[in-house]
């Protein structure tokens, strides 16, 4: 009884902060989004208008669009930022001559705020002045305007986001790798398994749980992307860019439409949540034993 | 042989034998509890709303139908899953 009174006293002030800063803020997203909303109207009051808004986002092709470009933005970037992280972690795991140098300038890219890295993208990648559009001309032939091609714009925020997130992926799977204890992969060797065979039934089921959890910080991160691509492309050209993080700020702050963008937010976290739990079930769930 | 209980052992007597919870193994195909199946049946109910407004509703069937079917789904997820 002692030890589980402490326990609770220990948990009270995370539990508090949780409830103020976790808890109170969706309950109050949820309570505006079966709200019309408009704070800054002639009229400031927040009208009920039921389920409306759910009615409302299923028919607006504009939130439907902002889902399919977020959902293949998602994709691309968490898979690569997993196969070059994984390689990449790989290679730190083994020794070479400034193996320390190159860790650290390859983590450099963490510490930078999202609005600072679309605005160095935004900076690389602009016609007249950006090295990249300069070089891929001159080496290649190839013009690269994203201000004017979607497939250029999506394309450069995925390469950016990659550059962005890949590295916490590799420290992630750096300390995954480190902790696998020898015995298996000695025993695995003994046994004449080549290296396919000793990653995909020793490494990868060892260090599952790190690449879940992993991916669940990605998911999450890349679904709610707003600042960097704001910076860089701010949606455009046309819808190309606009994700759903950039589709609610649109919603929100021009329009000033709360109501209807808490609704989004509301659908987005929704679609989070279920992402991040099918993949658990996919990957850690502990099996059912009924037979049959 | 002394009555007195060995004094290697008095930790061991003094502790309550812990009960796990058992549970029937459901339909599902991994092991749940009951917050797990309730979590289950909010997100079916919120993917059958959002269905439902999307293609049955234009065709005349009230929101109500689907709460239903989504309620007695609930039901038989907690209970059963």
């Amino acid at each position: 009884m002692q030890s589980n009174r402490l326990g609770w006293i220990l948990l009270a002030p995370t539990m508090v902060i949780l409830f103020f800063f976790g808890v109170l803020p969706f309950v109050y997203v949820l309570w505006v989004s079966f709200h019309q909303w408009n704070p800054f109207a002639v009229d400031p009051t927040m009208v009920f208008n039921g389920a409306d808004n759910f009615r409302k986002i299923v028919f607006d092709a504009a939130f439907l669009n902002s889902v399919g470009v977020t959902v293949m933005f998602v994709f691309f970037a968490v898979v690569s930022e997993l196969i070059i992280g994984y390689f990449l972690a790989q290679a730190f795991m083994r020794d070479f001559p400034g193996k320390s140098f190159f860790r650290t300038i390859h983590t450099l890219p963490l510490i930078m705020a999202p609005i600072i890295v679309g605005s160095v993208w935004k900076l690389m990648m602009t016609p007249s002045i950006g090295i990249i559009p300069h070089y891929l001309n001159l080496w290649f032939g190839i013009s690269v305007n994203i201000g004017t091609s979607p497939a250029a714009a999506f394309t450069t925020i995925v390469i950016m986001d990659i550059w962005h997130w890949t590295p916490l992926v590799t420290l992630t799977l750096i300390a995954a790798l480190v902790s696998l204890p020898a015995d298996p992969f000695e025993q695995a060797q003994i046994d004449g398994a080549n290296k396919r065979q000793i990653f995909w039934h020793i490494t990868l089921p060892m260090i599952a749980p790190a690449v879940v959890a992993t991916v669940f910080i990605r998911l999450m991160d890349a679904l709610r992307t707003v600042d960097e691509v704001w910076m860089l492309t701010g949606g455009g050209p046309g819808s190309a860019t606009r994700f759903v993080g950039v589709h609610i700020f649109k919603e929100v702050f021009p329009k000033t439409n709360y109501g209807y963008g808490s609704t989004i937010s509301v659908i987005v976290l929704y679609l989070t949540i279920v992402a991040c739990w099918l993949l658990y079930v996919t990957m850690l769930a502990p099996r059912n034993s009924r037979k049959g | 042989m002394s009555k007195e209980t060995p004094l290697a052992s008095v930790h061991l007597a003094e502790e309550e034998p812990v009960e796990l919870p058992v549970e029937k193994p459901g339909f599902l195909p991994i092991e749940t509890n009951w917050f797990d199946r309730l979590f289950i049946s909010v997100v079916i109910w919120v993917a059958l709303s959002l269905f439902w407004f999307r293609f049955i509703e234009p065709m005349g069937l009230s929101i109500w139908i689907s709460n239903a079917i989504a309620l007695g789904l609930a039901v038989w997820i907690i209970r059963k899953g």
